[in-house]
């Protein structure tokens, strides 16, 4: 099999493409993770309601500008997500439910399942798609040109949809980054992450740091389905596969932690794209792209739990 | 007759060394403390007897067989038991049901029945046995301590470890965990006792273990080990250090203590 | 003493109306259809309690395991052959084999990561019935033999009953016997359970094997019924529907997830058209615009809920959870049964233990 150098780099930096806005979403569930000590079976929903939040803003609003958009596709999960959580999940942090771990785990399925319906009942049974976000400028300078659908360096094609994606998934990438470094609420949340009760001692609130950080992990994953909304088709069932990966990218970088996350997200997206594009069966390759994913997945449970940067469960 | 037999020792986490080189020997019904500062060394000896942790180097025979290499489960069967700090009673099995498990462990083929009688006998002894259909749940914190003691005996153990028997135990509590040793000690079983209640230990043991950061310092008379310098310094010693995952002892070395459960 | 009849009473006339229900729906093969499929759910809820609840191993591949032995069963008799009756005894021998294996992958693997895996192992299954078209048929699902010669639905009827009857039975004498016993430790706690003796590696993987054995029956037999299997019963939706039936149901109690699957699956069943009076009809009509818009409909009887009566057993389920964890069918069995029993158990065991040392006594 003769694989071009060129195809190579294609396939790499299209999963590095990919793999920004899968870090972008397990970095949301690597935070409630290390705040709230639970892994969010419902994240894929809050993807999934983010990418809905974009498509019928702009089908409504169609001046809409899609960055508008994008911040409601963040403001609406991350409000699901602190009224599910004060709902739901705060009496376990109050020591109000019994066997916590069993229940974090069933009630957030719950909520995946009721999202999913949810939106199944609302939207109906067809896939939408938003357009295109933002068109290219269309020129021509030899080894770089656009049209407006899509970016070519060097005979390499990028979709101006996933560029965008990438794009705005590294700037909320990077301002969460900053917001959990350098601002005060950011710096509560990683206090709260590594020791609750020394975090309490200083007047901190760790209940309502568990509210914040479970919002910030719906919208994080909302921002991340609203990136996709117009590169996939979206179905109330997208965001299972969205959830496993997230699922995957956090096991791999260690749960609670974020360069983890980062580092696991484009990781994966690398992996998947280079396996769905060496795949030596065509037919095949797309349906088994998430399987590499998986099977990492599995690799990693068995062999290193705590992953690569992770603290134990 | 029973043998306990502690080879040399060794276990490493990482980079902490927490057994370095223990070697003692049991020999019939000997009732052992076992005492150190926090830290020491002392539960994590009691995993690798009991096959939760497996020695870096070392061995571990027990009646005459070598069991450091096997599961825990079995050598729990072989007559091993133990108990741990914090009370692990199965919360959501009644008071019987907890007795039941090592019985039925022991002797699968069993009826469940087979084992009342001894099951509802030992829970009398404990004063528990009105508690015997309620959930271990419903038991006070005295109350799920007895039951552990009582589940052990279902295994029918020659070596019987407690780690901790005494921590936060009332006096009245304290008199039947102490009758709960004699009874058992004189039946011809052998315990080893972890704790940091002095008194008790002294008034329990026959013969004293030391351990300090992973070695045995001491091992003999209590009374002798008492005095013994190098035993006076670790628990003294360590309370000029400012730093350090050890802690001043819950009560003084010797003398008179209070304790309000 | 009359306190104890009743609950006897009652399992008694529920089994009763269910031997009796055929000759009852004579002419409703459609609702004995839905009764064969609320047994077939039935048997899954409940082989999930006795994993999840019982053992305390969380797996979320319960509905993989149902479709190994579905899919096996159908490729062996289309592939070689083979009768239903082999091919279900294949699959459900292949089901436990690959439970096995599961078990055994995820003995050290503690309750989320336990949780995790499943999905993925689950998911990866998905993914390989939809590329594998030669084999399964992909999306477009596979055809089964029907597994009897007959277009009633009553014998089926009968059989899905008899296995959920035989299953239950079955799982109820495990969970009484010591299997029972060491599960429940070993959901309690694992370590504490291995220093009382407990082989927990091998009552672990039992619990996955007998389990998976069960909803790998339950799977092959039925789709020989409905003749047909598709990658879309593998969703992840179906497995939540599972854990709603034996949580709502009661995830300790075999007999509360086994009635509470029973109950939601009829519930679901009528609610697809909730029935509207005659006389209101003319009304609801004039709303189907608006209705249509929320993704409501109107049909000949009533009011199409659609996707919407999921929604509400996903606010029954959470709202389950939060506030009633021993399930909401479980309790009311429970202070039926229970109370009495255990008053008199304690006395009746002081009492035997007397008499024993009386006869030794005496002897």
């Amino acid at each position: 099999m003769d694989i071009s150098g060129q195809y190579l780099v294609t396939l790499v930096l299209n999963g590095l493409l990919i793999g920004l806005i899968y870090a972008l979403m397990a970095l949301g569930l690597t935070l409630i993770f290390s705040v709230l000590g639970i892994v969010s079976f419902a994240h894929g929903e809050f993807y999934m309601l983010g990418g809905y939040v974009v498509y019928f803003a702009l089908e409504r609003f169609t001046n809409l500008s899609p960055i508008v958009a994008i911040l409601l596709a963040g403001i609406i999960p991350f409000l699901v997500g602190i009224i599910f959580e004060r709902l739901f999940l705060q009496p376990m942090a109050r020591g109000e439910i019994e066997r916590p771990g069993e229940y974090a785990i069933l009630v957030t399925f719950g909520l995946s399942f009721f999202l999913q319906y949810l939106m199944a009942g609302i939207v109906g049974p067809f896939p939408k798609k938003a357009d295109r976000f933002f068109d290219l400028p269309t020129f021509d300078l030899g080894w770089i040109k656009a049209t407006a659908s899509t970016l070519t360096i060097g005979g390499i094609p990028f979709s101006a949809s996933r560029l965008t994606a990438g794009l705005i998934a590294m700037i909320l990438i990077g301002a969460m980054i900053l917001f959990i470094k350098r601002s005060w609420t950011g710096k509560a949340l990683q206090a709260v992450s590594q020791d609750r009760e020394a975090a309490a001692v200083t007047g901190i609130n760790p209940l309502n740091m568990n509210t914040l950080a479970f919002g910030l992990g719906a919208m994080l994953a909302g921002l991340s389905g609203a990136t996709l909304v117009d590169v996939f088709a979206w179905v109330p069932w997208v965001g299972v596969q969205a959830s496993s990966k997230s699922f995957v990218i956090i096991v791999l970088g260690g749960m609670g932690s974020m360069p983890g996350a980062l580092l696991g997200g484009l990781i994966i997206g690398i992996v998947e794209s280079l396996g769905a594009g060496l795949f030596p069966d065509p037919g095949r390759a797309l349906a088994y792209k998430d399987a590499f994913g998986l099977l990492i997945f599995a690799a990693v449970l068995l062999l290193k739990p705590t992953g690569l940067f992770g603290r134990e469960l | 007759m029973i043998e306990l037999d502690v080879r040399n020792v060794y276990k490493s986490f990482g980079g902490v060394q927490a057994l370095n080189g223990v070697s003692f020997k049991i020999e019939g019904n000997q009732l052992v403390g076992l005492i150190g500062p926090n830290g020491a060394g002392k539960t994590t000896l009691t995993n690798v007897l009991s096959g939760i942790l497996k020695p870096t180097s070392g061995e571990v025979w027990f009646n005459g067989e070598r069991v450091d290499k096997l599961p825990p489960y079995q050598i729990a069967r072989r007559g091993l038991g133990r108990t741990f700090q914090v009370t692990r009673a199965f919360r959501r099995m009644t008071v019987l049901e907890n007795m039941l498990v090592p019985a039925m462990a022991l002797h699968p083929a069993s009826r469940k029945r087979d084992f009342y009688k001894k099951a509802m006998e030992i829970l009398e002894f404990l004063t528990i046995e009105h508690m015997a259909n309620e959930y271990a749940r419903s038991l006070s914190g005295g109350q799920q301590k007895l039951l552990e003691l009582g589940r052990l005996l279902m295994l029918d153990p020659d070596v019987i470890i407690l780690d901790e028997p005494f921590a936060g135990v009332h006096p009245k509590l304290m008199e039947k965990i102490y009758e709960y040793i004699r009874i058992v000690h004189e039946q011809g079983k052998a315990f080893i006792l972890i704790s940091h209640d002095m008194e008790s230990i002294f008034t329990l043991s026959e013969r004293l273990l030391v351990l300090n950061f992973g070695e045995l310092i001491a091992d003999g008379d209590p009374q002798v080990v008492k005095h013994d310098p190098a035993v006076i310094e670790a628990y003294l010693g360590e309370e000029e250090e400012e730093e350090g995952p050890v802690a001043i002892p819950a009560r003084p070395v010797a003398g008179p203590e209070e304790n309000d459960a | 003493m009359k306190q104890k009849l009743l609950p006897w009473l009652l399992g008694v006339g529920l089994l009763v109306l269910a031997l009796a229900a055929p000759l009852l729906l004579q002419n409703q093969q459609y609702w004995l259809f839905i009764a064969t499929q609320a047994y077939f759910w039935a048997m899954l809820a409940a082989s999930w309690a006795l994993l999840a609840g019982y053992a305390g191993q969380f797996s979320f591949g319960h509905i993989a395991f149902m479709a190994i032995a579905a899919y096996a069963s159908g490729i062996v008799g289309r592939d070689l052959g083979w009768s239903p009756l082999s091919g279900i005894i294949f699959g459900v021998l292949l089901s436990g084999f690959v439970g096995l294996v599961i078990g055994w992958l995820c003995l050290r693997l503690r309750r989320t990561y336990l949780a995790l895996f499943t999905i993925a192992f689950a998911e990866i299954f998905r993914l390989m019935v939809n590329a594998e078209l030669d084999m399964t048929g992909g999306p477009m699902g596979l055809y089964m033999d029907p597994l009897l010669n007959t277009t009633s639905y009553i014998p089926y009827y009968y059989i899905m009953l008899a296995l959920l009857l035989a299953s239950l039975g079955f799982m109820y004498w495990l969970a009484n016997s010591h299997f029972g016993l060491f599960f429940r430790s070993i959901r309690e706690d694992e370590e504490a359970a291995a220093a009382m003796g407990v082989h927990v590696v091998r009552y672990k993987i039992m619990a996955f094997v007998v389990t998976s054995m069960i909803a790998g029956l339950a799977g092959a037999v039925d789709h020989h019924f409905i003749g047909f299997i598709a990658p879309t019963e593998l969703i992840i939706g179906r497995m939540s529907l599972v854990i709603a039936m034996a949580v709502i149901g009661g995830i300790e109690s075999l007999l509360g997830a086994a009635l509470g699957a029973i109950l939601i699956h009829f519930a679901l069943e009528w609610l697809q058209e909730i029935p509207v009076p005659a006389g209101l009809m003319p009304n609801l009509i004039a709303l189907a615009p608006t209705l249509e818009k929320f993704g409501l409909g109107v049909g000949d009887r009533g009011l199409v809920t659609n996707a919407w009566r999921m929604v509400g057993f996903g606010i029954l389920l959470m709202l389950t959870l939060r506030f009633w964890r021993n399930g909401l069918i479980h309790p009311l069995i429970e202070r039926m049964f229970r109370a009495e029993a255990r008053k008199e158990t304690v006395a009746k065991r002081m009492q035997a233990v007397q008499t024993q040392e009386q006869e030794e006594v005496e002897s």
